[in-house]
């Protein structure tokens, strides 16, 4: 049994349409993410499952049973969100206890569970602290527990990292994952975050104007996308424009590109060629690789590795990563306006329509 | 979360120091704005003094002042018809505050919360209370009473208080409401409480500074309302003001004095009060800030 299960959600705030024709399975104890930019229809998603807003159309199931008339304080969900919406009257630990009070749990199993619940996202011993004087990254951990604690079957998660500063956002998403494992209860996690939906989740499914466009393991996901949206989105990819032909993609360039063209892609097809940077070499070829020639036209020193901007006949222009084995130095190889030739394997490339 | 205590306890001590240290006489305070604001202070409080001073002379005298007495104190509570004006004042204040307060919390939280085409309408209209004269919703009430066969009385007082009070109440309480945010109540019922519960023990607890602000606002307003009050009071008792209002016609008297001061008492104390309380009970914020609709630190 699925511990959440969408079935044709469609939902509508007059005339737009936020959420369309929506279905997903989400097994117990799974890590799912809903990745998409702002305006996919991905935090209307959870909140139609934590019971804040109706379906238009379409049935939501929660371990097997349609909530539909289930109001949010029935059901067995909780909710970690963006702004944290700690109780700023409430000292820390009568947040945590808030929803244990409500559900007329006895005092002595409240007093356990909220230390236990303190103690898994490790703020014991800020149990008087107001919320006032927390840092961000506590503010948050105080959020999770305050969720946590209830033991709900599916635990959605708005953006919950979303105001952190960049390392801390970092050492949560580690710290998230271990969490889940440790709890084994299933998280429904929303972001427009992409590394962020990578590092964590089981599975992710990749929204984009309310509708679901891929539904896949993070490998898939960025190794086999299935369309232009998802490759663009989930990382940095090379979109070349060109045209399907048997065993190969011509780009507006004139080159013919080996790669694998799926069968239902009829020769003359308007197609793109989906190449990621890393995939690309810089070196010499080796034997059966895809070549094509082309002039510096910037690079970009990011640390780990150089982005090397070039543009191939008819300005297309492409990115390829250098990893920076050895230490770089400031008269590193590349000067803007050389001339290099880039490769890839064909089976690295992806012809999407 | 040591180091954060810490931080935040150094804090005021190191921003202290700048102050310090600043040069006495800096290009952006020039010395013009001082005494500037200290005629607008001496303008504005002079004539208070000279009523709060003269209302302790011992002599009829409005002009010298030749000793200290509370004589006109005296004259004041024991004057039988002042004392009746001055408990009807309060009552009036009363229930002023606090059906004015329940309805205008009731109507800031229903314009926050009920998203429709209408709400930005009514709030636009629920803002005309403040900017009408008070001799056109004096005179509209009095009209009002009169048509509909109401005898003038304390009652006609509080309705016409009441009416034009909850403007104050709703802007106040709105600002707390919207700076509060909706998340906050979600994610109560998020955790099992129901509105009713979310209501009492996330909502309320969250606007309750605002809530005593406001309410100790209009008691205020109300205790020293004079034109509303002259247009919808009957016989007697008259309130307070009328009442020094009704006794000027027949000469000044030094009581009045003695009344004004002890007015400015009264309605200095509950906006104090209301600037106070919250901090009081431990919230960093200032009632001020409350009242002017700024969120909390």
């Amino acid at each position: 049994m699925s511990a959440i299960r969408f079935e044709g959600v469609t939902k509508r705030f007059g005339e737009a349409v936020a959420v369309d024709d929506l279905n997903l399975e989400i097994q117990k104890g799974e890590f799912f993410s809903l990745l998409g930019p702002s305006g996919c229809g991905k935090t209307t998603t959870l909140r139609m499952v934590a019971g804040f807003e109706q379906p238009s159309e379409g049935r939501i199931y929660l371990d097997g049973e349609p909530v539909e008339t289930v109001p949010p304080y029935n059901r067995n969900v909780n909710t970690v969100f963006q702004s944290y919406a700690l109780f700023e009257h409430l000292n820390v630990e009568d947040n945590v206890a808030f929803g244990l009070k409500r559900r007329k749990i006895p005092k002595d199993e409240i007093r356990t569970r909220v230390a236990e619940a303190l103690e898994l996202v490790e703020l014991r011993g800020c149990e008087k602290s107001q919320p006032s004087e927390l840092s961000g990254g506590q503010k948050q951990r105080v959020a999770l527990a305050r969720a946590l604690v209830n033991r709900p079957s599916v635990l959605l998660l708005d953006e919950p990292l979303g105001a952190l500063d960049l390392k801390l956002r970092k050492q949560m998403q580690v710290e998230l994952k271990g969490i889940q494992r440790e709890v084994e209860i299933t998280f429904l996690y929303v972001t427009h975050d992409q590394e962020e939906a990578l590092a964590m989740s089981d599975r992710i499914a990749v929204m984009e104007g309310g509708q679901v466009k891929q539904c896949s393991s993070p490998e898939d996901v960025y190794e086999h996308p299935t369309g232009p949206f998802v490759a663009g989105f989930i990382g940095v990819s090379n979109l070349l424009p060109g045209v399907a032909e048997n065993g190969g993609v011509r780009l507006s360039s004139g080159e013919l590109c080996k790669a694998d063209v799926p069968g239902d892609c009829a020769p003359g097809a308007q197609v793109q060629l989906s190449v990621r940077p890393e995939k690309i070499w810089t070196e010499e070829a080796e034997e059966g690789m895809v070549s094509i020639e082309g002039t510096v036209v910037e690079r970009v020193y990011v640390g780990t590795s150089t982005q090397v901007i070039v543009e191939l006949g008819s300005g297309v222009r492409l990115i390829a990563l250098d990893q920076n084995f050895s230490r770089a130095k400031a008269d590193d190889r590349w000067e803007i306006g050389d001339r290099l030739t880039v490769s890839w394997h064909p089976e690295h490339s992806l012809v999407l329509r | 979360m040591s180091v954060d205590v810490a931080e935040s306890a150094a804090a005021p001590r190191r921003a202290a120091e700048p102050a310090r240290r600043r040069p006495p006489q800096g290009f952006d305070r020039p010395r013009f704005l001082r005494v500037f604001a200290g005629v607008f202070f001496l303008v504005l409080f002079a004539p208070i003094g000279l009523v709060i001073l003269f209302s302790f002379n011992s002599s009829r005298s409005l002009q010298d002042f030749q000793g200290f007495s509370l004589r006109w104190y005296e004259q004041f509570f024991q004057s039988e018809s002042l004392r009746d004006s001055l408990i009807a004042s309060v009552q009036i204040a009363l229930v002023t505050m606090v059906v004015a307060t329940v309805l205008g919390t009731m109507l800031a939280y229903g314009l926050v919360r009920a998203r429709t085409r209408w709400s930005s309408a009514a709030n636009v209209m629920m803002l005309v209370p403040l900017v009408t004269p008070e001799i056109v919703a004096g005179a509209s009430a009095l009209l009002l009473f009169t048509q509909v066969g109401l005898e003038l009385s304390i009652t006609t007082i509080v309705l016409a208080h009441i009416t034009f009070s909850i403007s104050y109440v709703t802007v106040v309480v709105r600002a707390r409401l919207s700076a509060l945010g909706r998340e906050v109540e979600d994610a109560s019922m998020d955790l099992g409480a129901t509105r009713w519960e979310t209501f009492r023990l996330v909502t309320l607890p969250a606007l309750w500074p605002a809530v005593i602000a406001a309410g100790l606002l209009v008691f205020a307003l109300s205790f020293d309302d004079f034109v509303l009050s002259f247009f919808t009071t009957g016989e007697s008792p008259q309130p307070l003001p009328v009442r020094i209002w009704t006794q000027i016609r027949f000469g000044v008297r030094p009581t009045i004095n003695a009344i004004g001061t002890f007015m400015l008492v009264v309605s200095t104390l509950s906006i104090g009060l209301a600037l106070l309380l919250p901090r009081l009970f431990g919230r960093r914020e200032s009632g001020l800030g409350v009242l002017m609709g700024r969120e909390g630190a």
